[in-house]
């Protein structure tokens, strides 16, 4: 399979000078297997440029299918679908998974395609869309491809999902906090708690679930591309924002035994040469802990081939 | 009057190293006061930077006040309000003026865009800072910051924009981002040409080259053409481009530029002088 990454910025999309070698776009991941049709990883604004290079393929005659797996509703996962080419086309087929909200997905996608926000409405849509509603720990099918996932720490819940084909594994996990100080759900927290207090048994047991499903998830993975938005230092500042830091993800990298690491998600403020700094501080922490996998920090248009191309 | 651009760009954010030049925010303009007040018009990602440039001043102490007009709440015109960080600060204070009728209405836009299933901030009820939502009605003049504003509903596709005319002391700013006609035949109305009118200052949507506008008619913008035509007719003395369309390139938008000129000079407005909007770049009338 080709993993390439159209989008690894988190929050907002942020063009500049600035991020023009890492990028600007938000999240978007194209997992392409061997001969077939393309798992788009969630649909931040990266997917608008996907998208335009799917129309030079099938997608262009009406004849493409696209499968778009997608972590969870925020704006920089989904702002990329009313932008996304093949949707306009008769004849394509896009087959959206997310997981249940309390409306079902149509109703929340259809939000973003409507007036008084966006003149063309989903109803509009040229292309075949389907929804699928994914409940706690689905595993299904896509062609050839085997997808599991699992729930994520993050405000209003993200899953994490793990794509299995060609002899090979990408595990994708972002949104999510470290699953040690707060667990998240539904409400919205003004200021952050004090990170030095004891978590209730009840909490410290079910965040431990949590990592433990997500190491599973990522067990042996060719590639497990993280949220880590922050620095530690920045985590410790504002951990009730529901994002991680390179030495958690260093530390579920370890416990997963995975082969390559990619720091994904960058802060929106966050430059290249930020980025580089992070990048080469953290390889010579992976370095001197001996730990032997590969660090790599996502960048607009890197693309790795794993298992049998 | 100090206009600055912090985002130029319609539609969609477009990041990357072939907009680096005019820049990839979509809309977001400053307009600062003679005695240094402010009001920001419409907001877009260009809001998130001029947010980080405020936090240096009163904004960081709590001791900001400003004024929003929103010219309508398609998303690139809202998208930067979750990521204008003087909204988080206690004892900002913050007017928006926008469309929908009434505030209860407008509120409800605004709130939209926080619905937790797509923000964590999940409300305009979680910003610190008071965020106060007035409905606009068009035609009538109001003051806001000292400046003389005044709303005009023009065509836009499937819905309508407001522009702005803003007055200080005799100089004038008109904002007509995000208007476009219905046909390839209709021209501005009498009306709209009298409200651009003698502008010092007339800031025009310039989606479009003629060709590509051609076959998208419906989305309800212009072309340099219909800005070059309003900015002669109105006999404005300074035409802003604006709102570039998402795919052009930076040397599309110096080509847009070129064309412009070349349509200002055939129309009889050699003496108009034109000005691309570029991030960052500022203006003083």
């Amino acid at each position: 399979m080709k993993v390439r990454f159209w989008g690894v910025r988190g929050s907002i999309p942020v063009p500049g000078q600035a991020t023009s070698r890492y990028g600007g776009n938000t999240s978007c991941v194209e997992v392409r297997p061997r001969g077939d049709a393309p798992i788009i990883i969630d649909a931040g604004t990266g997917l608008r440029r996907l998208g335009k290079s799917l129309m030079e393929e099938a997608f262009g005659d009406g004849r493409g299918h696209a499968s778009v797996l997608i972590s969870h509703t925020h704006w920089d996962h989904v702002q990329g679908l009313p932008f996304f080419s093949p949707l306009y086309r008769e004849g394509n087929r896009v087959d959206i998974f997310a997981r249940q909200r309390d409306q079902h997905l149509a109703s929340v996608f259809s939000q973003q395609h409507n007036l008084p926000y966006f003149p063309v409405p989903m109803s509009a849509m040229k292309a075949d869309v389907h929804f699928h509603e994914l409940l706690e720990g689905a595993r299904f099918d896509i062609g050839r491809a085997k997808i599991a996932c699992t729930r994520l720490n993050h405000p209003w819940i993200a899953i994490a999902y793990r794509v299995d084909v060609d002899g090979a594994a990408v595990v994708y996990c972002a949104d999510t906090a470290p699953f040690t100080d707060i667990l998240f759900g539904r409400e919205f927290m003004v200021t952050p708690p004090a990170l030095d207090q004891p978590l209730p048994a009840d909490v410290v047991a079910e965040l431990d679930r949590m990592r433990a499903s997500v190491i599973a998830l990522a067990r042996g993975a060719d590639l497990l591309i993280y949220d880590t938005h922050f620095t530690l230092e920045e985590y410790r500042l504002r951990p009730h924002w529901g994002h991680s830091h390179p030495d958690d993800a260093i530390a579920i990298a370890r416990d997963a035994g995975v082969a390559r690491l990619c720091l994904f998600h960058h802060a929106p403020m966050r430059s290249d040469d930020d980025n580089d700094r992070i990048l080469a501080r953290y390889r010579e922490v992976v370095r001197a802990q001996g730990d032997r996998f590969e660090l790599l920090s996502a960048y607009e248009g890197l693309e790795l081939v794993l298992g049998d191309a | 009057m100090k206009i600055r651009f912090w985002g130029v760009r319609g539609s969609i954010p477009a990041p990357g190293p072939d907009t680096i030049r005019y820049g990839g925010n979509t809309s977001c303009v400053s307009v600062h006061t003679r005695d240094g007040r402010l009001v920001i018009v419409d907001m877009g990602t260009g809001l998130m930077h001029l947010g980080n440039a405020l936090m240096a001043g009163a904004f960081g102490k709590g001791a900001g006040r400003a004024t929003i007009l929103l010219s309508h709440s398609h998303w690139d015109h809202i998208q930067g309000l979750g990521f204008f960080t003087p909204v988080f600060v206690g004892g900002n204070q913050f007017t928006v003026f926008g469309p929908g009728g009434s505030p209860e209405v407008l509120e409800e836009i605004l709130e939209g865009q926080m619905d937790p299933n797509f923000s964590p901030l999940q409300s305009l009820k979680n910003f610190s800072a008071s965020f106060d939502v007035r409905a606009i009605q068009p035609g009538e003049p109001f003051e806001a910051e000292g400046l003389r504003i005044t709303a005009r509903e023009h065509p836009h596709g499937t819905t309508t924009a407001f522009a702005f005319r803003i007055e200080e002391a005799g100089r004038v700013f008109v904002y007509a981002s995000d208007v476009g006609q219905p046909t390839a035949d209709a021209a501005p109305s009498p009306e709209a040409i009298a409200f651009y009118r003698g502008a010092d200052v007339l800031l025009h949507d310039t989606t479009y080259r003629p060709e590509d506008q051609a076959t998208r008619r419906n989305r309800g913008f212009s072309s340099y053409e219909d800005a070059a035509a309003a900015a002669v007719a109105a006999e404005a003395k300074r035409l802003v481009m604006f709102h570039y369309d998402q795919d052009y390139t930076d040397d599309d938008v110096d080509a847009l530029c070129a064309s412009c000129r070349a349509a200002l000079d055939r129309r009889g407005g050699r003496s108009i002088e034109l000005v691309p909007a570029r991030e960052g770049e500022e203006l003083e009338i």
